[in-house]
């Protein structure tokens, strides 16, 4: 019992470092931009496909495969901000529609780029951290593990210690006020979406051999990233950790001890006792980027 | 001459807010702008830090056209600018803020400086650097504001109702630095106030605004004996 507690436990961890990585930059976006991204599951398809391009097909090495998946992605997201976002950016809806658009989109340039099979993809490794005969940690899930605790840790330092970090956050507390400080709406629009695009793409791109890899796959992202800034307070980075925490581990279990769809259903029920119990959710609206 | 506006128009939409408003700022002045609710004070500082475009006219600092440019670049010539309702971020550390005041400059030695400067102005804002801005009192945010204007080493500083929402004695102390900062640093000031004693007693020149029409300045000694701005400003 210990056992599978432990193992569960594991699981959990690496549920929520994906998890996070692609909620957080959900979050980022719409602090800055003020848009929500509908389109961020299928940027999380891109990353994914970027591996099944440049690793599975290309046969380059996947620590190559997923950085260009992140530039790749990154770059997808300046294209949002040029030829969406910026020109809607008055607009207070139509950042969202316009990321709907995106969003079928990509998923039809997937289905005719790769057809709507499953994409095999080769383990990157078969490489297991036994910690006993029932609690084992596959390296390729500790790869996306230290990913997430790395990318968020250099996240924060950027957002806190340096300057365009501070500019970032400037803009997203009060656009105005910022533009009268010097700084361009437009650059911090770009790294914003650079970044969280980027975020997701990676996501992605790491748990591409792990997961069925699959033009529809950015739906359940999606969901649960959703969810989790919902939980975490809509516009806080540290709700939006600390809530994928949570739900990894609610989901995780739930799914151990029962099954995957009473699992979903738990999860989006947590989020409306969160609704219900505290609105602005447990970081509140208070905290914002 | 420092600043000058010739024949400036600007309008939100369709609706035109200030017309054909000519001012003009020297080195080392402080300047105000009265008027009413709705005169179009906040809309002509707007006007000067490029935060909203003119309709009409012509806006020049130090020789160079700045009416067209977006804010961001407007404060790389040399104009600060204090918001209604002062605006600080809120989210962000007393630090940060100023920090952010900043953001264009590159000689970090310099800032380092300025920063120190700052602090000794205002102890209050050294005392609680590492705070967040929203949990500063409302002068405390004022001095904060102003402070983040300074940080970007400026040589026209705009200030729109620097006293508004604040006790007679924090009110005080704003109008003392206003004083300071021009008389130390040379500093030329656009001071947009409600309270027209106040501003008519630190400025040297006056510009009255009324709906979004200047049709009266002067030396601001002279307008404070004007029997119209009495009556109309100074409820005398
Ligand atoms: N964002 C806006 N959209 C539309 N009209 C506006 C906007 N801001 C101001 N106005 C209008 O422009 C005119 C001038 O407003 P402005 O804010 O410049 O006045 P003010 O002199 O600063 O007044 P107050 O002393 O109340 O701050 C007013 O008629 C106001 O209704
Ligand atoms: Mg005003």
């Amino acid at each position: 019992m210990i056992e599978l507690l432990a193992q569960t436990c594991l699981n959990a961890v690496y549920a929520a470092s994906y998890i996070s990585l692609v909620a957080v930059g959900l979050v980022l976006i719409f602090g800055v931009m003020g848009v929500i991204n509908f389109a961020h599951g299928e940027l999380f398809m891109a990353g994914a496909y970027a591996v099944v391009t440049f690793y599975a097909d290309l046969h380059l090495p996947f620590l190559v495969a997923v950085a260009l998946g992140l530039v790749f992605v990154g770059c997808l997201g300046l294209l949002m901000e040029r030829a969406l976002f910026r020109p809607l950016r008055d607009n207070p809806l139509g950042g969202l529609v316009a990321s709907i658009g995106f969003l079928m989109i990509l998923q039809a340039l997937a289905v005719l780029g790769y057809g709507v099979r499953m994409e095999h993809i080769p383990p990157v490794t078969q490489e297991v951290i036994v910690f006993s005969d029932k609690v084992r940690l596959p390296l390729s899930r500790l790869f996306v593990i230290i990913a997430a605790v790395v990318l968020l840790g250099a996240l924060w330092y950027f957002l806190k210690r340096t300057k365009f970090g501070w500019a970032l956050r400037a803009s997203a507390q009060d656009p105005e006020a910022a533009e009268l400080q010097g700084i361009s709406i437009n650059q911090t629009a770009r790294i914003a979406m650079f970044i969280g695009a980027g975020l997701a793409g990676i996501a992605g791109a790491l748990t591409a051999p792990l997961v069925s890899v699959n033009p529809h796959m950015g739906h359940s992202v999606i969901v649960t990233a959703f969810i989790v800034i919902i939980v975490g307070g809509v516009g806080s980075l540290e709700g939006a950790v600390l809530a994928s925490v949570v739900y990894a581990v609610v989901h995780t279990f739930v799914t151990t001890f029962y099954d995957g769809v009473i699992a979903d259903i738990v999860g989006l029920s947590l989020m409306l006792l969160v609704l219900i119990v505290k609105p602005t959710g447990l970081f509140g609206s208070a905290d914002r980027a | 001459m420092l600043l000058e506006l010739k024949g400036v128009s600007a309008a939100y939409g369709k609706i035109t807010a200030i017309r054909d408003i000519s001012m003009t700022v020297d080195q080392g002045q402080i300047v105000t702008i009265i008027g009413g609710n709705g005169a179009g004070k906040t809309t002509t500082l707007r006007a000067m830090s490029g935060m909203l475009p003119v309709t009409a006219g012509e806006i020049t600092f130090e020789g160079k056209r700045i009416d067209g440019l977006p804010a961001s670049k407007v404060v790389a010539h040399g104009i600060a600018h204090v918001p209604e309702g002062r605006r600080i971020f809120p989210d962000m550390t007393v630090e940060e803020n100023l920090r952010t005041g900043a953001f264009l400059r590159k000689d970090m030695d310099a800032i380092a400086t300025d920063l120190a400067t700052v602090y000794r102005k205002f102890p209050r804002l050294q005392e609680r650097r590492g705070q967040r801005a929203q949990t500063l009192s409302g002068g405390e945010q004022q001095m904060l504001a102003i402070g983040r204007a300074l940080m970007s080493k400026p040589r026209l500083l705009l200030m729109d109702e620097p006293s508004m929402g604040l006790a007679p004695v924090i009110v005080d102390e704003i109008a003392e630095i206003i004083r300071e900062i021009n008389q130390q640093q040379g500093l030329a000031v656009v001071l947009v106030e409600q309270n027209a004693e106040l501003a008519l007693e630190l400025a040297d020149h006056a510009y009255v605004l009324e709906t979004g029409n200047c049709n009266l300045n002067g030396p601001a000694s002279e307008l404070h004996e004007n029997d119209h701005v009495r009556a109309a400003y100074l409820g005398i």
